[in-house]
């Protein structure tokens, strides 16, 4: 009974210690509806000189250092009240704030003073970089923030804006909230070999700790409508954006890194010069670099399964294999233009490897990688790089011709 | 209860089985390091090839364990404490004894502010340490009041739990997990492999506590299979772990983030699947898992308290909570915190790695005397 | 406080237990006062003292045969059976009695005369004889006949005792779907009866003991003596002896009295109304306790697994049985923690938590002018007020009031903006789970928890549940039953008794009773 007494009396003094923490109240805790969550994040370089100068007065400590312009999106019970308001106009289901500043935690607690709800990150999905501010300022800078902070989640997903990018969170339809719309659509991916697969922030850190040369996904405003169009070259060591590559060339940098899931390619017949569009079920690519003394040099094999789509070859017979065949041949012969397109790009023009053959000496060659990576954007503008493509029609749907 | 000698404070009904033994040595060795692991050694090691390094930790550590076992199987039904001084005279075994002491309330105290680190960071910004710490304390004191056994029995019921939530939580992510982020192996050759040994070996920190289990074994000489078992099955879970983080981090990512662990987790959502993220489950299966480790490591500094001054166990109990406090609040940084861990680790190495080796010899030589003399 | 109500308690249980043990000697040692003389008009005299006042004790003095012997019997109005007594006592000792012995001259002996009444005269299955006031007054106020017969110094008790019993019906508390719709009644015989009926069982032992110092009752235990391990039978006899107390109205009071740990919130002794259930107990190498007065016999020991089975499950096939057995185990744990984690999710952590659904709780609870935890407290503390109340009323009104009660308040508040239709989504959840457990002890004990959890939830949010649950899993893992650990099966582990735990495997396979029980006899089958 005694060890039961002494187990009675512990008990009680940890119950009293309960009662004294409820006097005292919670620390953490936050009722969701006094909550703003923030689901996007557009960041831009602010060129407007009369806000500089109203901002130098009061609060620019930085000299020479450059002014950013922050929008979050907000979701709040506000613009969620379901069923509460019934009639009147249709109100936005989003609200954005804008505030400037020079450094990027700074500005957003200024939002303080004119948000009645807490923001919290913790749901944000993205975060978009507008043209100018990622040409001019170090990315692994202006990023510093979202990736210290732990609220903003390593999942958010990296977009470059071309011109404004706080323009890409707004919408004329009352009820779609932009950032969420974004993730939609990044998620298109499997269906196109237009888009880049979605960068999430956690990967990001990666890719700009080890100073190799990379592509994020570029976002335009298109008569008011948010596109997905091309993507935005980083380079490698200086982290600001370089250039731009097209649409057209995403589709080569999808077929030369085989990470494409679905999409089409469009080739015209050489006979009749009518469109014949074959579409892929499944793309590999192996990339193998050989290492002949101090020669390096590059081989791609690109292989694809898939279907033939649609035919607007009115005489072609796609059950013979003769008509097959010669489809095949035409849209192997656009895969290598698209190929060729961008590797010149890359290796010419823009002089960076952002295909990941760096990653593929590593892990073949490490040793010699160890020499070059120093270099090696330049050293790759110079590598010959040769391409097999295959291609291999599986079927055609459930029309045999057009007759 | 009051026992007199030392021999009767270890309760006869108090007995472990083998699988009990081997479960409380697994929750014992998964601690805090497997947030930080994949950083730390991939630091020293600088290729993807660290799951290789922490095999061979594992190894090294099965190892001294097995000589821990060993030793302690030459004295049976008795702990470190009690034998200890039989073995190396009154003053230094007693030393030594209080410096084991010191190791195990250190390093509980080292666990819970990890805990309280973490939980501030990702689950309670704004409550205040104390508030986080010392529940968790007293908690661990109603358990340990109840000796061993319910201590096994707690644990086991966790470790499924953790087992199956963590096997889940990882493997969800192999959605962003890259192959190619963990190759080429052994590109650049064995060295590196082996600057990363001490950081890992020291994740395996745990059989020393086989020091005091095997006096509470039912069966005594199964305790290498506990050892074998219960070191491989942490190791699993390490390069588990590293394999998962760094395939979707990347090398040149990991070394950038503080808890490397959690960032998986939380670099990931699937949208439509109950939670959508789930760090949470990770940080829960990790709280219990340093609540396992706080209270085994508690309840050996008080048993060794009580051996040694050959007292009830019971007031050594009460009297560790503030000291363990007081430790727990010391380091000022996290820096600090880190640098605390990296003070046990190697305090650590030279007492259980190089010691029990030396007294293993000792002790044979002494048989091998008293055989002679006979 | 809390502390110094309950050391009150404890307290005024000691002080009634030393005032028990002093009273239990209110009754003199074979106190000479008491023995019967053998004088017949002494001997009645002195119990009339006894217990004459009393308006349905009856004394009847008549003539054995037509020797003139006077005899006299006292009876009980209501509880002996007049009909025995008329027709076996009466009849047998006063008209058959003349007939066949009316001629042997040694009658006349005492001896021969008590002697010849016991063995040819009445034709009574039950007697015993007594030699003192104290005895036959205990005898006569439960319903036997105290049989004087002038000479004789022994009083003979003739057992008369007509046993009132309702109807055997399916137990209120404890209906299903599938199995016998017989439940124990108040009478202690007829439970026994239902107990022996299952089947030809040697095995089976029950043995009889008497509690209450003021009111004796008969309690009873029964256990499979081939199968149950005589050490848990001994510990049991142990603590019934040791139970002092004036009465036991109910079982319950056995169940308190004999608990390894008062403290605890979990319930250490099974009840069941249910002689199905009892059966497959003892099978198990249980032992049952029952008591006279009352349906709810016990069940010892009792594991956390075994208060979420019921027979169902065995009556069904082995995959209904897992599934439903799985379904019970995950109502449990919803209805343990679903309150305690929507409070820690919405005021602590709505980071965790899909997109969509915090944007459609967020409008939801827009306006709402209560913290989560004070809502959820005035939902869960409205949903125990209606279900207390429900037991209370009359059952035309009571399935209604159920109606009312939830649906039209509900929805009302969610109308007048004090809580959100969330909160009372979960609510009425949690609520439905708790009663999908199978024993209501069990189901008090999470109600309670689920409160506590809650307050947890509340100050640290999900930190504060998993405090929680390791709080409540360090206090299972202590937890006794009679000495077998509460939380077995799952800890330690013993595989083979997991045939048994989280689901049902086919009875083929399972051929071993439970380890946990150590019984002698581990094969169920031949």
């Amino acid at each position: 009974m005694k060890q039961r007494h002494k187990e009675v009396r512990l008990l009680f003094r940890f119950l009293l210690f309960l009662l004294l923490l409820t006097l005292t109240g919670c620390w953490s805790s936050r009722e969701i509806e006094d909550l703003g969550l923030v689901v996007g994040t557009a960041l831009d370089l602010e060129k407007d000189k009369s806000r500089e100068e109203a901002l130098e007065r009061n609060e620019k400590s930085y000299p020479d250092k450059a002014i950013m312009t922050i929008t979050n999106q907000l979701v709040t019970s506000q613009t969620t009240g379901a069923g509460k308001k019934e009639g009147g106009s249709q109100q936005k289901a989003f609200k954005n704030v804008s505030e400037s500043g020079d450094a990027i935690i700074p500005i957003l607690r200024d939002m303080i003073l004119r948000i009645d709800k807490r923001a919290f990150a913790q749901h944000s999905k993205v975060i978009v970089i507008g043209e100018d501010l990622a040409r001019t300022l170090n990315l692994q800078q202006i990023l510093d923030f979202f990736l210290r902070e732990q609220e903003i989640r390593p999942s958010s997903i990296i977009l470059i804006a071309k011109n404004r990018a706080s323009k890409t969170l707004e919408s004329k339809e009352p009820t779609v909230i932009p950032a969420l719309h974004l993730i939609q659509i990044s998620k298109g991916q499997e269906r196109t070999t237009k888009i880049l697969p979605p960068m999430p922030l956690a990967k990001l850190n990666g890719k700009l700790h080890s100073e190799s040369s990379f592509l994020l996904q570029n976002v335009s405003m298109k008569n008011g409508e948010v596109k997905f169009a091309g993507a935005s070259l980083i380079d490698g060591k200086a982290k600001k954006l370089r250039g731009f590559l097209n649409e057209k060339d995403l589709e080569g940098i999808t077929w030369v890194t085989g990470k494409g899931k679905g999409g089409l390619v469009k080739s015209s017949d050489e006979k009749t010069g009518q469109p014949i569009i074959y579409e892929i079920e499944s793309m590999k690519s192996k990339i193998r670099p050989h290492v002949d003394g101090n020669n390096i040099s590059f081989e791609i094999n690109i292989s694809s399964e898939g279907r033939i789509a649609e035919n607007w070859v009115v005489s072609g017979k796609l059950s013979e294999n003769e008509f097959l065949k010669r489809a095949e041949k035409v849209s192997k012969k656009e895969v290598g233009r698209l190929v060729k397109n961008v590797l010149d790009k890359t290796q010419q023009e823009y002089k960076a490897d952002v295909l990941g053959f760096g990653d593929q000496l590593r892990i073949e060659y490490p040793k010699v990688w160890e020499k070059v990576k120093e270099d090696w954007d330049h050293t790759f503008s110079k590598i010959p790089i040769k391409y097999t493509i295959k291609l291999t029609i599986k079927d055609y749907g459930t029309s045999v011709s057009n007759k | 209860m009051k026992g007199n000698e030392g021999a009767m404070i270890v309760n006869p009904k108090d007995r472990i089985t083998t699988s009990q033994a081997a479960v409380i040595l697994v929750n014992y060795i998964l601690a805090a390091g497997i947030l930080t692991l994949p950083r730390t050694s991939v630091e020293k090691v600088k290729t993807p090839d660290v799951w290789i390094t922490i095999i061979l930790g594992g190894l090294i550590a099965i190892m001294a364990g097995i000589i821990i076992v060993k030793l302690s199987q030459q004295y049976p039904k008795k702990t470190f404490y009690q034998y200890s001084q039989e073995l190396m005279g009154k003053w230094v075994g007693g030393l030594l004894c209080l410096l084991i002491v010191g190791y195990f309330f250190t390093l509980s105290a080292f666990e819970v502010r990890t805990l309280s680190e973490v939980t501030g960071f990702f689950l309670l910004e704004g409550t205040p340490s104390w508030a986080i710490i010392m529940p968790f304390m007293w908690i661990g004191l109603y358990l340990i009041i109840s000796g061993i056994n319910s201590m096994a029995r707690l644990f086991l019921i966790i470790f499924p739990i953790t087992v199956v939530i963590f096997l889940l939580v990882v493997f969800m992510s192999s959605g962003i997990f890259e192959l190619d982020n963990l190759r080429p192996v052994l590109g650049l050759g064995i060295k590196p492999m082996l600057a990363g040994l001490k950081a890992t070996g020291l994740m395996f920190l745990g059989p020393e506590i086989m020091l005091l289990l095997v006096a509470f074994m039912q069966q005594p000489d199964k305790a290498v299979k506990v050892i074998i078992v219960g070191i491989s099955i942490p190791m699993i879970f390490y390069v588990i772990t590293v394999v998962m983080v760094i395939g979707a981090l990347s090398v040149d990512g990991v070394v950038t983030r503080t808890w490397p662990t959690i960032d998986l987790m939380r670099s990931f959502e699937i949208p439509g699947l109950l939670f959508e993220r789930f760090e949470s489950l990770l940080l829960v299966i990790w709280i219990m898992q340093i609540f396992a480790t706080f209270t085994i490591t508690y309840y050996a500094a008080a048993l060794g308290f009580a051996q040694l001054f050959k007292r009830n166990i019971q007031p050594f109990m009460y009297g560790l909570i503030p000291i363990i406090y007081i430790i727990a609040m010391t380091p000022k940084s996290i820096n600090d915190l880190f640098k605390l861990g990296d003070m046990i680790g190697n305090v650590a190495l030279i007492i259980f790695g190089v010691m029990p080796l030396l007294l293993l010899i000792v002790s044979k030589l002494k048989e091998g005397k008293h055989e002679t003399e006979t | 406080m809390k502390m110094r109500r309950k050391n009150i308690k404890i307290r005024q249980l000691k002080m009634h237990s030393k005032q028990s043990e002093k009273t239990q000697r209110f009754k003199p040692p074979q106190d000479l006062m008491g023995h019967f003389t053998g004088e017949f008009t002494v001997d009645l005299e002195r119990v009339r003292q006894e217990i004459g006042h009393n308006s349905d004790v009856h004394f009847r003095e008549f003539h054995i045969g037509s020797k003139d012997i006077r005899a006299a019997i006292i009876f009980v109005d209501g509880l002996s059976d007049k009909e025995l007594i008329d027709k076996h006592i009466m009849k047998s000792l006063m008209i058959n009695y003349s007939e066949e012995y009316k001629q042997d001259p040694s009658i006349l002996n005492q001896t021969v005369l008590k002697e010849t009444i016991k063995n040819q005269v009445l034709s009574i299955s039950e007697l015993a004889e007594v030699h003192d006031v104290y005895d036959l007054v205990s005898k006569v106020l439960t319903g036997s006949t105290a049989l004087f017969v002038a000479g004789v110094p022994e009083v003979l008790i003739l057992g008369t005792t007509k046993g009132k019993s309702r109807n055997i019906e399916e137990p209120v508390s404890e209906a299903l779907v599938r199995g016998p719709r017989v439940g124990f009644t108040e009478t202690l015989s007829d439970n026994t009866a239902l107990l022996r009926q299952h089947g030809d069982n040697r095995s089976l032992s029950i043995i009889q003991f008497h509690v209450g110092l003021r009111a004796k009752k008969k309690l009873v235990i029964a256990y499979m003596n081939e199968i149950v391990n005589q050490d848990l039978v001994e510990e049991v006899k142990h603590r019934i002896k040791n139970i002092n107390i004036d009465d036991l109205p109910e079982s319950g009071y056995v169940e308190q009295l004999i608990e390894d740990n008062f403290l605890s919130p979990f319930p250490q002794v099974q009840n069941t109304e249910r002689p199905d259930r009892v059966i497959g107990a003892l099978m198990e190498g249980r032992v049952a306790i029952l008591l006279d007065g009352t349906p709810f016999a016990l069940i010892v020991p009792v594991t956390f697994s075994m208060l979420l089975q019921s027979p169902e499950d065995y009556y069904e096939r082995w995959l209904p049985g897992s599934l439903i057995r799985l379904l019970r185990y995950f109502t449990v744990f919803i209805s343990l923690f679903a309150p305690s984690l929507y409070i820690a999710f919405i005021s602590f952590h709505p980071g965790m938590i899909p997109t969509k659904l915090a944007m459609s709780i967020i409008g939801a609870r827009e306006g709402v002018p209560f913290p989560a935890l004070i809502e959820a407290l005035i939902m869960e503390i409205s949903i125990e007020i209606l279900r207390e109340a429900g037991l209370r009323l009359p059952k035309p009104i009571g399935p209604a009031m159920g109606i009312v009660g939830g649906l039209i308040i509900g929805e009302a508040a969610v109308q007048a903006g004090i809580i959100s239709p969330v909160m009372v989504i979960i609510v009425s959840l949690t609520a439905i789970s708790s009663f999908a457990i199978p024993q209501y002890s069990a189901g008090i004990t999470i109600r309670i928890l689920r409160f506590a959890a809650m307050f947890c939830a509340a100050m640290l949010g999900l930190y504060g549940i998993i405090l929680f649950f390791l709080l409540l899993c360090s206090h299972l893992v202590k937890l006794k039953s009679f000495g077998v650990p509460f939380i077995s099966p799952a800890a330690p582990y013993r595989v083979s008794d997991w045939k048994d735990f989280m689901i049902r495997m086919p009875l083929m396979m399972m051929r071993r009773r439970p380890k946990l029980m150590q019984t002698k006899d581990s094969i169920r089958k031949g």
